[in-house]
């Protein structure tokens, strides 16, 4: 209940919240959304499965190009319908494509997945750039049409605003079912996992595609607040880094971690270091050493320490099959 | 031996290229049993048991559970018609606590209707884990993760529960609160398949023992006979006792 009520709480304080910030910090707290979304998304797969992948910007960048094909090749005038179809295609099309690839790619574990997906990013980027009729090297328009006078960043604002709360409500759900428990087990031990009766090769593929769907939404989201946009734009492999960092900052495999990762690391880079843009990057990766070094858990991890007396390190994991 | 067995094996062979771990083993577990299987180390008891549970496909022969075949079916499916492991090596979800370790396999497991709540505090009571069921995995005591495990399996709702060592690295008062877990998980109808090192916890607790020695079965019967049995003997000992040795020829 109390939980509820501060939830109701920063909502409420967040809707207001644009009526008193100047144009650029309302900027600056719509990318909070969106990268804090984006971080809860890859959560599902790294955080809750354990599967990291390093190249989940593919997602944004299939979500933004479906989007605009889509809603082009329908011919469909600027408004509501029209970004709400291209958004629900993004999300469909990335879960598809999820799907379609998660039986090769989710065989592969720990650092090959991981690579296995910077790989596929980097393919679907170039292609997207090479192949003529995707336009992703001239670029392309998506319309929008803002509803009365709002201004852009405002909308943007409520739309990437609400997208958050669902990725929040979407992740809290899986958490708290057996199909979060299951994802759980396979992060753990995916061959114990499997002796608990966890049927996991379909739990992978499920979470993988809920990951890749949501992502796709954003992604598809994004592209309609760029208005157009590039290969380059969308395809961009500072966002998959993010979402990971933001997710290792704030407490990895948590709810309420890939928020917080994002809002420490964008109120830093954004905000403490918006002034001193040649130094920005430097700090920035110091700033990750350290916290990753002092925070292993992250901001959660050190929170949850406090309140409880902290476990032994974990084990490393023994592998049953050459136990005899 | 008359009803059908729940779980048998005939021929069960397993070669890793020219290696034969396991060579043409036969089994029957019949319900209501302790079951035991003992054999010196690199015997290939944890192999005929990663058999039994598919993490390795079979070279030849087949298996059966109520008499239908079950080599081949991936391991969870194995788990879900009501056959459980317990790792020799303990495997603990290492992040997670102890109750949400055991409610994963309430969770999951054999389906059908349950209390999941219901069926998690009830294992961690039967094995006493219920104090400590609010701590990470990772941080318990060996002889704490050898109950883990069993109580993880034991939440699957199993009807035979494979438990391979639960008693290594344990000590004598540890190992007989285990053995007596193991008496009352079988009185509650599951068919318990132990291995087991500790010679006195066998034979204390154990129906029916079978013995591998090199992949291959040399004998089986019920405690009492299989110690006397001489190619047990030499199995264990490397040499025949000058006794048995007469025996055997």
């Amino acid at each position: 209940m109390m939980r509820f009520l501060g939830l109701a709480g920063a909502v409420a304080a967040a809707a207001v919240l644009p009526e008193f910030l100047p144009p650029f910090y309302v900027r600056v707290v719509q990318f909070f959304f969106f990268s804090a979304a984006l971080a809860l998304a890859w959560n599902i797969m790294g955080g809750f499965a354990g599967y990291w992948s390093f190249g989940h910007t593919v997602f944004i960048g299939m979500g933004g190009f479906a989007a605009a094909h889509l809603v082009t090749a329908l011919g469909l005038s600027a408004g509501p319908v029209q970004m709400v179809t291209g958004i629900v295609f993004g999300a469909l099309f990335c879960g598809a494509f999820a799907a379609i690839i998660a039986y090769p790619i989710l065989r592969l574990r720990g650092i090959y997945f991981a690579i296995a997906m910077l790989g596929i990013s980097q393919v679907v980027a170039e292609l997207a750039n090479n192949v003529s009729w995707v336009k992703g090297d001239v670029g392309l328009f998506i319309e929008t049409k803002l509803p009365g006078d709002i201004a852009p960043e405002r909308f943007y604002y409520y739309v990437f605003g609400g997208l958050l709360l669902v990725t929040a409500l979407a992740s809290f759900l899986i958490l708290r079912s057996r199909f979060g428990y299951g994802l759980l087990a396979i992060r753990e031990d995916e061959d114990t996992a499997k002796m608990l009766g966890v049927p996991t090769e379909k739990l992978k593929i499920l979470g993988f595609v809920a990951s890749a769907a949501l992502v796709g939404m954003l992604g598809a989201t994004y592209a309609y607040s760029l208005g157009y946009f590039t290969t380059g734009s969308l395809f961009r492999v500072d966002f998959s880094l993010n979402m990971i960092i933001y997710c290792l900052i704030g407490g990895i495999g948590t709810i309420a971690g890939p928020i917080l990762g994002a809002a420490v690391m964008l109120f830093l880079t954004q905000v403490v270091l918006g002034g001193v843009l040649e130094l920005h990057l430097l700090v920035t990766g110091a700033v990750v050493v350290v916290i990753v070094l002092s925070m292993p858990d992250g901001i959660m991890g050190l929170l949850g320490s406090l309140t409880t007396r902290k476990p032994a390190t974990p084990p490393a994991p023994a592998s049953p099959e050459v136990a005899r | 031996m008359t009803a059908t067995p729940i779980l048998s094996g005939r021929d069960v062979t397993k070669k890793f290229r020219g290696l034969t771990a396991i060579d043409s083993v036969d089994f029957e577990l019949q319900e209501g049993r302790i079951y035991g299987l003992i054999g010196p180390n690199g015997a290939g008891k944890s192999t005929l048991f990663n058999l039994v549970t598919a993490y390795y496909p079979l070279t030849t022969g087949e298996i059966r559970y109520r008499g239908e075949r079950i080599d081949g079916l991936p391991t969870y499916r194995l788990n879900q018609i009501g056959i459980a492991r317990a790792f020799q090596i303990s495997k603990p979800f290492p992040a997670i606590t102890v109750r949400e370790n055991v409610r994963v396999g309430a969770l999951y497991g054999v389906p059908g209707p349950r209390d999941v709540d219901a069926v998690t505090e009830d294992v961690l009571a039967l094995t006493g884990l219920g104090e400590m069921a609010d701590r990470k995995s990772g941080g318990l005591p060996v002889g704490n993760l050898r109950k883990l495990e069993i109580a993880r399996a034991l939440a699957t709702r199993p009807k035979v529960l494979l438990a391979d060592e639960p008693c290594a690295g344990l000590n004598p008062s540890e190992t007989s609160d285990m053995m007596e877990c193991l008496r009352n998980i079988s009185r509650r109808g599951v068919v318990v398949w132990l291995v087991e090192h500790d010679m006195r916890a066998v034979m204390g607790v154990c129906d029916w023992i079978y013995v591998l020695e090199a992949g291959a079965k040399i004998a089986e019967g019920n405690p009492q006979d299989v110690v006397r049995n001489p190619r047990v003997i030499e199995a264990y000992l490397g040499v025949a006792p000058p006794a048995a040795a007469e025996e055997t020829a």
